[in-house]
């Protein structure tokens, strides 16, 4: 199979059986790979209803076709499965070369299934694959079992992915780890590997696919190379562009903006921003940069500090969202503190996104008294604190007192709480929001709602970026109406195009910030670039019809789990409570507005507007037939009512 | 000689690990994408630090020395080591005589590869996005780094106090 290894690896941790599966060539140009692959198996093979944490769910580490092939962004991977925080369809992309590597040790994909008596980790070198015991790298943090897994396999070139003490614990939102400091942050996924008793993966090779015209192959790779001057987006506000400051360049044009998550959402600006912005991390913290493999963007931060905290450059540095998650958005200005409690994520192993959210929600209910020092075993859970930020961090990756509660996520504590609590759980489906201002980027609030694993920023860019970047070749023009506080049938077209987009970019897989609209890379050269690999004849259009594709299942997977259009909506601060200063002063996303869009949405995507399941027509014009019978059947049963069929 | 010579030289301070130059070297010199048909590689230690290793055409040249078939003959000009193909037989005596490692094995035809400075304008220094890869003279990157511990001495003065 041309631009592919062809092989998918099975490990069952149950019965140590490992198998493998040959890709069938149809599966593989309907859904490309990546996040596509990932729901075709997950759709069809697990049952609705089961325990995310349950041995039968399954673990899949997915690469695409782009893996390896020599572009800025296509070092990505995938790892899914039944979200344990969530409860839904759960995915968490990483950059970092375990990919590309894990397709050089002869596999597209991994699925990992079933459970394992004791710890053990994952050995695939050069297509062979044996599971080892980990009993001794148990509670171990993850640098330090990933240095013990390179020891083990006595191969220092062996790329591991693994999870620290929170996936154990199984902390709701725990992360893995991969190179270090790449982390596959949301939905839990870290949790589900815990489960499984699995401590991490290891992968090593020197095996290639063969590709249908490597000569063409080769000049678009030299041309993508060549193609410095678009290589990063360079915006008004990112004057220096993301080479220099990483995503954080972001953070100083959403605090002058009036945009910037604050105060779990209270306030929209931070008196302190000046210690968080890119600048000052250069000037004072910033040791080095770093990049993904073939990648001419070095977005990647390593930070080291020694005063009032000392921070482990090994594990990288705060980007923009760990910037705003644990600094505004818990009102925390101190910069060392931020990149420990950054340092304190990635060595635990969990969502920095998640973690932030989860604290300026536990400092909310201290504030309103939900929450007393009782309840915090005795900290004093004041806006700001960093010694109280990092010891918290500690308490929710190891479960003791209060961290327990917060290990769960938003959702589940503040049902706990009770007494009101869910007014400051900022989460749509479960899953916390990430650190964009949708009262003040409509575009971005609305996809929220719709995004498959639950509030996500990677469904959607910020409006504003559109309003500079057209591509009327796939529909976005001045007719998608892109200004930021537009929330009309076209922004929902806007957001239905995009999103079927990064999608398929997260299908390829490729990295957001090296294509349209971030970077240079275009839809025509990506399908030149797939063509060239695989050899098919691919337009464009058959490609954003793969991300359509994806995004109709994954919602059928949702809809399994219980999913109706009751769960597309945000949290009452953001639809009531306008922002309360700045140029976008008074602007919600309220709830008429959002209905209206939602209304849209089913119309554009042919799902039911009553149960919010796709129809049986659009899975079938999706040639999704399998589903459609399935989801037809479904549907039938929600409905309350004999659904008519059509003769 | 070597003093007026033009050397590859990857610096550590700039390298970071990317590998686009194994890529452009396989590209260039085999029309393949494949890295272990590059005569520049990586060595990646990440989180720690990464550098390129390319043949240095050091003076004392062990790999011609050793070679029983008298394939490699270094040119007295630029210093860069060639492998006469037809001569070769792949017995890998030059790839274990490079204290540098920079003698790679193609395994397609089962030749000795070094790299030959691409008629003084190599591919993979165009090509390096961080500029760590340069083609200059032992006195050039000498005196830039010599000029780096200025700069650095300079401001460590600036800010001192008195």
């Amino acid at each position: 199979m041309l631009g592919y290894m062809g092989k998918i690896l099975r490990v069952n941790l149950t019965d140590k059986k490992i198998t493998e599966d040959l890709i069938d060539p149809k599966i593989a140009r309907k859904f490309i790979g990546g996040r596509g692959l990932g729901i075709n198996i997950l759709f069809n093979e697990l049952k609705s209803g089961i325990d995310p944490l349950g041995p039968e769910n399954k673990l899949i580490i997915a690469t695409g076709v782009l893996t390896g092939i020599p572009i800025p962004g296509s070092a990505r991977l995938i790892v899914m499965a039944k979200s344990p925080l969530t409860g839904i369809w759960g995915e968490a992309p990483a950059g970092g070369s375990f990919g590309q590597e894990l397709k050089s040790a002869g596999y597209d994909s991994l699925v990992v299934e079933g459970k394992a008596a004791k710890p053990v980790y994952i050995w695939v070198r050069e297509g062979e694959t044996e599971i080892r015991d980990a009993s001794n790298l148990w509670g171990k943090f993850t640098r330090d079992a990933q240095r013990d897994i390179e020891k083990d396999v006595n191969e220092d070139r062996a790329v591991v992915g693994c999870i620290g003490p929170a996936g154990e614990n199984l902390v709701k939102y725990a992360s893995v780890m991969f190179d270090f400091n790449h982390a596959a942050g949301r939905s839990g996924m870290g949790a589900v590997m815990g489960s499984k008793n699995l401590k991490g993966v290891a992968v090593r090779g020197t095996q290639r696919p063969r590709f249908a015209n490597e000569e063409r192959l080769i000049e678009l790779s030299l041309q993508e190379l060549a193609n410095k001057g678009e290589r990063a987006r360079r915006g008004p506000y990112w004057p220096d562009g993301l080479e220099k400051y990483g995503s954080n360049a972001d953070f100083i044009y959403w605090q002058l903006s009036g945009r910037l998550p604050t105060q779990n959402f209270r306030k929209c600006t931070f008196p302190g921003y000046k210690n968080l912005i890119a600048e000052t991390v250069s000037e004072t913290i910033l040791i080095r940069t770093n990049t993904c493999p073939y990648c001419t963007i070095p977005c990647n931060r390593v930070v080291q500090a020694n005063h009032p905290y000392k921070v482990d450059p090994d594990y990288g540095g705060p980007e923009y969202e760990t910037t705003a998650a644990l600094g505004s958005f818990c009102m925390n200005d101190n910069l060392a503190a931020l990149a420990k409690a950054n340092e304190l994520c990635n060595k635990y192993a969990m969502d920095t996104i998640s973690t932030g959210v989860s604290i300026a929600f536990a400092m909310e209910c201290y504030e309103k008294g939900l929450l007393t020092r009782k309840d915090t075993d005795g900290l004093d859970l004041s806006w700001g604190n960093p010694d109280v930020l990092l010891q918290i961090i500690e308490k929710i990756a190891t479960r003791q007192g209060i961290g327990n509660l917060l290990a769960e996520g938003v959702r589940a504590a503040a049902d706990k709480i009770g007494g009101g609590a869910e007014e400051f759980a900022m989460h749509v489906k479960g899953q916390e929001i990430p650190m964009h201002e949708g009262r003040g980027k409509k575009g971005h609030g609305f996809s929220y709602t719709i995004s498959n694993r639950g509030a996500c920023h990677l469904q959607m860019e910020s409006d504003d970026l559109f309003e500079e970047t057209p591509y009327p070749e796939i529909g976005i023009d001045e007719t998608t109406k892109a200004a930021r506080l537009y929330a009309g049938p076209e922004k929902v077209k806007l957001v239905n195009i995009v999103n079927n987009l990064f999608i398929l970019y997260d299908c390829l897989p490729i990295c957001r910030w090296t294509v349209y609209p971030c970077g240079g890379k275009r839809l025509e050269t990506l399908s030149e670039i797939v063509g060239a690999a695989t050899g098919w004849d691919v337009t464009m259009g058959e490609l954003m019809k793969v991300g359509e594709r994806v995004c109709n299942l994954e919602r059928a997977f949702n809809n399994r789990e219980g999913i109706t259009r009751k769960d597309d909506v945000l949290p009452r601060r953001l639809m009531e409570e306008p922002l309360p200063e700045g140029p976008y002063k008074g602007e919600t996303l309220s709830k008429d507005v959002l209905d209206k869009m939602l209304d849209c949405w089913y119309d554009f995507h042919e799902w039911d507007k009553e149960t919010g399941i796709p129809t049986g027509k659009k899975l079938r014009e999706l040639e999704l037939e399998d589903a459609a019978e399935e989801m037809e059947k479904y549907g039938a049963t929600k409905k309350g009512h004999k659904k008519q069929t059509i003769s | 000689m070597k003093m007026q010579n033009l050397i590859l030289y990857s610096d550590p301070e700039k390298c970071l690990g990317c590998s686009i130059c194994e890529f452009v070297c396989s590209a260039t010199k085999e029309k393949s994408m494949n890295p272990l048909l590059s005569r520049i590689r990586v060595v990646n230690l990440e989180p720690a630090g990464s550098i390129a290793f390319a043949c240095v055409q050091c003076n004392d040249t062990p790999c011609v020395k050793v070679c029983p078939r008298k394939a490699l003959r270094q040119n007295e000009k630029n210093g860069v080591i060639s492998v006469d193909k037809e001569k070769c037989s792949g017995c890998g005596w030059c790839i274990e005589a490079c204290p540098f490692g920079a003698i790679a094995f193609n395994p397609n035809d089962k030749k000795a590869m070094i790299c030959d400075l691409c008629d003084g304008n190599p591919e993979c220094v165009k090509y390096c996005p961080f500029k760590a890869l340069t083609f200059s003279s032992i006195e050039e990157i000498t005196h830039g780094r010599r000029k780096d511990v200025f700069v650095k001495l300079l401001k460590e003065l600036a800010s001192r106090e008195v």
